[in-house]
């Protein structure tokens, strides 16, 4: 025997923890979908260990957090694939967490004794959807900046403790510097603790009861219900039994487990090699035209939300997670029948359906009805000028009159769609119009904004913004212009 | 137990071995690599600095300290710091420079008038005005001398910091 071993084993029984832990008698026939769980933690080890160096490369403040992004991004070595692996890894952890979910659903081994490692199991749920909430805003860019918006504005939605909850959350009134220091403490302090303790007492319960059996071995002549008195005798007779067939936690399971974890972080790192994760413009608080999108595992509850009328809309929007965590932590309370096999329960077997089904639909749904991608702008993100012309944009509200990209307009005004007006005049030519409409046209019902209204330096920047709107190939798109100067300024120009 | 069951065992341990190693080495290179990124990477490259526009207008026989802005990348961070050198010509056609802090704990030294060399008041060490050795008190090496180029009559001097408190002229 190894000399370490045996010198290790002298002091704190190894030999002990190894035949407790490692040595531990399983139920035979247990299925690949029985490694779901031990490639979540996979993948939480992962999170942590990316996480850590992230956190070297990042500042939590709005002045900075974008800028340390892209510096981990281009500046530091692996640092792109590095957050890759992150953002991947983040999404894994989800669909995880959900698989894992409805295998222990579907196997009925939330069922007793299992009932407080099914409750421990939604509250690991919520805390990844938390990692996933509060992790989306730290890059700092428009994609972060305005779907956290849209998160925040959601709970404020809440009944009564609505404006609470906005301020709790953004640790202000406004989306802000204190936001982004909020959620990165809970991001990277608060919520890995808790998550590191869950996951330590459902691991410890988990070795503590044995993983569930195959479901047949722990029907055949069960009581009907797990609440009669002689169901916890007959339990235990009939897990060790199931535990006969003489496989070991290791290497028997783990090898499976191994397998399917290494795989899933192979295609993750490949992920993270090949398509990476985002990085858009720096968040822009005054861009009102922006389209904020969530995370795709948020999409089907997005678009539920879309399909009720505006009336009803908060009303879902609390009103459906809560119904869904009520159920979740009522099931194996309510569930008290000793069946398990998912094809003798119709009821569950149908709600899962539904449930899975009605959300493929929705995400669907969601995919299809997403406009076209219309670049209302060159196609590249806007330089200072030309954001600050958008911002007089918005200011002058020339989006009452005029369309951009399917937005604003509208009214009897008869306001040209400038979607494209880049393409028709030159930078010179749309100075000189908003200056003196009435110089171009005589009817023109658009008013001077020369000076006094704004001044010329705003009248180049807004220009310099309407030169980049060129529809939907952006700068690929070669202008024809079809300026027409009256003589008086043809005159000047010479 | 049976050979093949022993077999059998040493597979799937085998298995299991090559799974943890293929994901500790494929997380752990992107990790380990970003994590020691900062000593990998080579160090900015040192520019010239204009400290001055026209030779003709600096004095000659006595030390000039010229301080001029340079813009430094802290990480994600850019930033502008005033730096100083002190330029000293005997001709004003050869000039010396040297990196005005002090070698000992990097104070801004003065020029001593009356001694005719430089005093560092935080812990009264002294050096001489033309080789910058130390003359007095506890630096550990002369000052820094830096590399001087005259064009068209203004001065540049290539800026650099050395580690201080150390024997040795290491950049920093």
């Amino acid at each position: 025997m190894n000399p370490i071993f045996r010198w290790l084993d002298e002091r704190v029984d190894l030999r002990g923890i190894k035949e407790q832990l490692l040595d531990r008698k399983m139920p035979g026939n247990l299925t690949w979908a029985h490694t779901l769980g031990s490639a979540t933690l996979a993948v939480f080890i992962v999170q942590v260990v990316t996480g850590i160096v992230l956190a070297m490369y990042y500042a939590p403040s709005p002045d900075h957090a974008y800028e340390s992004i892209r510096y981990l991004q281009d500046r530091v070595l692996s640092g792109a694939v590095l957050r890759g692996v992150h953002h991947w890894a983040a999404s894994a952890m989800v669909v995880l967490v959900l698989a894992h979910m409805i295998r222990v659903f579907a196997m009925g081994a939330y069922k007793y004794p299992r009932e407080i490692n099914w409750l421990l199991g939604i509250v690991l749920l919520f805390l990844v959807l938390g990692f996933s909430f509060t992790g989306y805003l730290l890059p700092w860019d428009q994609k972060a900046y305005w779907a956290t918006q849209v998160g925040t504005n959601i709970a404020g939605t809440t009944p009564f403790v609505g404006g609470f909850l906005v301020k709790l959350l953004r640790g202000g009134s406004q989306l802000g510097a204190a936001t982004l220091t909020r959620f990165f403490a809970l991001h990277v302090l608060l919520m890995p603790l808790l998550l590191f303790v869950v996951v330590l007492l459902h691991l410890a319960i988990v070795v503590r009861q044995g993983i569930a059996s195959r479901t047949g071995a722990l029907e055949e002549g069960a009581p009907p219900h797990t609440s009669d008195p002689e169901y916890p005798a007959y339990y235990k007779k009939a897990y060790a039994k199931s535990k006969g067939a003489g496989v070991r936690f290791y290497p028997d399971l783990t090898t499976k487990d191994m397998v399917v974890a290494t795989a899933i972080i192979l295609v993750l790192v490949l992920l993270a090699r090949y398509v990476g994760a985002g990085l858009e413009p720096p968040a822009d608080p005054t861009d009102n035209s922006y389209v904020p999108r969530p995370e795709w595992y948020f999409l089907p509850f997005f678009q539920l939300l879309k399909l009720v009328p505006g009336s009803m809309e908060s009303l879902v929007a609390v009103g459906i997670p809560t119904v869904l965590v009520i159920l979740l932590v009522a099931l194996p309370f309510f569930d008290r029948s000793s069946t398990r096999a998912f094809s003798k329960r119709p009821i569950a077997r149908y709600s899962l359906i539904f449930l899975l089904g009605s959300s493929a639909l929705l995400l669907g749904a969601s995919y299809a009805g997403e406009q076209p991608e219309v670049v209302a702008e060159a196609g590249r993100p806007l330089t200072n000028v030309e954001r600050s012309g958008k911002a007089i944009f918005g200011a002058q509200q020339c989006g009452s009159c005029h369309a951009v990209a399917g937005k604003g307009g509208g009214g009897t005004t008869g306001a040209p769609n400038l979607s494209m007006v880049g393409l028709k005049h030159s930078g010179a030519w749309i100075h000189s119009f908003i200056e003196n409409p009435l110089r171009f046209h005589p009817n023109s019902a658009m008013p001077s904004f020369g000076p006094p209204t704004i001044s010329h330096q705003d009248i180049e920047e807004l220009t310099r913004y309407l030169v980049t709107l060129r529809g939907p190939n952006g700068e690929l798109t070669k202008p024809e212009f079809v300026d027409t100067f009256p003589m008086l300024i043809k005159s000047k120009e010479k | 137990m049976e050979a093949s069951q022993v077999g059998r065992r040493r597979f799937l341990e085998m298995v299991s071995g090559i799974g943890a190693a293929l994901s500790a080495v494929v997380v752990g290179f992107p990790v380990v690599r970003a994590f020691v990124s900062p000593t990998l990477a080579s160090p900015p490259k040192d520019d010239w600095v204009k400290v001055a526009d026209d030779t003709a207008l600096l004095d000659v026989g006595a030390p000039i300290k010229l301080s001029f802005v340079v813009s430094e990348q802290d990480a994600w961070i850019e930033s502008r710091t005033v730096k100083g050198v002190w330029l000293f010509s005997e001709d004003g056609q050869k000039f010396k420079a040297y990196s005005a802090r002090c070698t000992h704990l990097g104070c801004a030294f003065v020029w001593d008038a009356d001694a005719k060399n430089f005093l560092c008041p935080c812990h009264r060490g002294r050096f001489d005005l033309k080789t910058g050795a130390v003359l007095d008190g506890p630096p550990p090496r002369p000052l820094d001398e830096l590399e001087v180029q005259i064009r068209e009559s203004a001065v540049y001097v290539k800026y650099k910091e050395y580690r201080l408190g150390v024997p040795a002229r290491i950049e920093a």
